[in-house]
């Protein structure tokens, strides 16, 4: 079983990428992981202005059983932070999570003990959104990018080298306090 | 000349098809990718509440009901057709039957004493 | 309704009422203030003060609710005298300073008396003066009054930090579970009486109370391209 993991390489498996890829992007649910203002806006993108119900995600399942998406949506506290790695671990593979707002992503403005700096301590996150928070149209935009990261994700045998190149790419990048800023 | 509920027949077949094959597809297919929390109960995110083996679905008492049943039941069974036959049957069979519903009433009394016929 | 004049929003001026007590001195604003303070506000110093204690008469409902608070405390004015340490009228609000001791039988009486009637209690705040030696931690019940006019009262009890133990008002108001729930979680009071003082806020295992003067905001620096700031109690004031 599992053969999703040993898909040999060669041009079917391409096509059967982007196929697999094109399914799983037009139907994504999202969990319901508004924690707090950025979950404003989230509801804002499912109202028919913004329309999120375009890409057939406007049925945000509470059960993270039935959720593909985990868009964290707002600030997690020290109380909060294993109930987002529970549900996470509880929503079944493939799944994706995007951190929305600063908060999710960095903290935000609370640079202090009650919120986790980042939900990316907690879970893996696959894009994140700045904002505070962020328009819908932001929203869309990081569903956007992060159907598109899902139509090109590789399987099989490539999977297994895009994971080795990432990690290599990683290891010889510019560390962050090496970079030189725009003040430079 | 062929029965027309052939392609209704066929129809089932299809839809019944369809529905084992996309599970068993799935099932296939799909990632293999296990952790504890994903068998666990959802509560929302906190740590599941323990439960009995297996779920603890169905409490006991329905079953000593249910055993209760059969026993006193096939105990009726046998009393109807010895009431139908009374009048042909003689006093010796009026005395077995007597000793039989004593050895089921020795039974009843020990259930009755031992609490099994309480609800709760 | 209280009656707020023009002026019953603005502190006593200086000769016409008692004058008001300073109970410690407060040194620069925020941010570092030893070395690389370019705004000023490090240098400053200011007194920390608390109005005195109000004179008869009060003004408005205050003197009715002070009098029948006497008459319903059971033992007449003697308790009330031991009760209630001093009553505070300023900007147009009441405020009763209640010993710890004798907290529920006052907040009893509040409740039940017919012409005080305050029976909507909005929940327990904790304060933490620590220049207050003896007197650390205050905690303020908010009472309102809705029978008889929507009149506002406050209960100011104090504690010192070393025995940090005030009466639990559930039986009273039973609303105030949570509230006292917060207070023991930020502040550390701990109510006598309270059916499950546990932690509301912060994971159950949390070593401390946030809220207190001296715990640490618990920032950590930040680090951008070329550059890593400090969290924000630890930067320089920058103007």
């Amino acid at each position: 079983m599992g053969i999703e993991e040993k898909l040999p390489a060669g041009f079917l498996l391409t096509t059967v990428e982007q196929l697999a890829g094109y399914f799983r992007k037009s139907s994504v649910w999202p969990a319901t992981f508004g924690l707090a203002c950025c979950a404003i806006e989230m509801m804002a993108v499912g109202t028919p202005d913004y329309d999120i119900a375009r890409f057939g995600m406007e049925r945000f399942s509470a059960t993270p059983r039935q959720a593909d998406l985990m868009i964290v949506a707002g600030r997690v506290s020290q109380k909060m932070a294993p109930v987002v790695r529970q549900v996470y671990d509880q929503m079944p593979e493939p799944k994706w999570v995007i951190s929305m707002g600063v908060c999710a992503s960095s903290g935000g403005m609370f640079n202090n003990y009650a919120i986790v700096q980042g939900v990316d301590h907690i879970i893996p996150v696959d894009v994140y959104l700045p904002g505070c928070p962020p328009r819908p149209e932001m929203l869309l935009n990081a569903i956007i990018t992060l159907h598109e990261q899902i139509q090109n994700t590789p399987l099989g045998v490539n999977r297994v080298a895009a994971a080795h190149a990432a990690e290599a790419a990683a290891l010889a990048a510019t560390p962050t306090h090496d970079m030189k800023g725009l003040l430079a | 000349m062929t029965n027309p509920y052939v392609p209704l027949l066929f129809l089932a077949a299809l839809g019944a098809g369809f529905a084992v094959l996309s599970v068993v597809a799935g099932a296939f297919v799909g990632p293999k990718r296990y952790n504890r929390a994903k068998a666990d109960a959802y509560e929302c995110g906190i740590e599941p509440t323990p439960q009995a083996l297996g779920g603890g679905k169905v409490p006991v008492k329905y079953y000593l009901t249910a055993m209760l049943f059969i026993i006193f039941d096939i105990e009726s069974v046998f009393l109807y057709p010895f009431a139908v036959a009374f009048s042909k049957l003689g006093l010796f069979a009026l005395v077995e039957m007597v000793l039989f519903i004593l050895t089921v009433f020795v039974a009843y009394a020990y259930v009755w004493r031992r609490g099994g016929l309480e609800w709760d | 309704m209280s009656n707020k004049g023009e002026n019953d929003n603005l502190p006593a001026a200086p000769g016409t009422h008692p004058e008001p007590v300073v109970i410690g001195t407060r040194q620069g604003m925020f941010g570092v203030s030893d070395g690389g303070d370019t705004s000023g506000y490090g240098g400053l110093v200011a007194p920390v003060l608390f109005p005195a204690a109000a004179l008869r008469p009060y003004g408005g409902y205050f003197d009715e609710v002070a009098d029948a608070l006497e008459r319903a405390l059971v033992g007449g004015s003697a308790l009330y005298a031991q009760a209630i340490e001093r009553v505070v009228i300023d900007r147009g609000e009441m405020t009763v300073f209640v010993a710890r001791e004798h907290l529920v039988g006052v907040a009893r009486a509040l409740r039940d008396d017919p012409s005080l009637r305050f029976e909507m209690c909005t929940g327990v705040s904790g304060v933490h003066y620590p220049h207050e030696a003896g007197r650390e931690l205050h905690a303020v019940y908010h009472l309102r009054s809705i029978t008889n006019g929507g009149r506002q009262i406050r209960l100011e009890v104090t504690c010192p930090d070393d025995d940090c133990h005030i009466p639990s008002i559930v039986a009273v108001y039973p609303a105030n579970d949570w509230h006292e729930r917060e207070t023991w979680d930020m502040f550390g009071i701990e109510f006598d009486g309270h059916p499950a003082l546990t932690r509301i806020l912060m994971p159950d295992d949390w070593p401390g109370h946030p809220q207190r003067k001296d715990y640490p905001l618990g920032g950590i620096p930040v680090e951008y391209k070329g550059a890593t700031i400090p969290p924000p109690d630890q930067r320089r004031s920058y103007n």
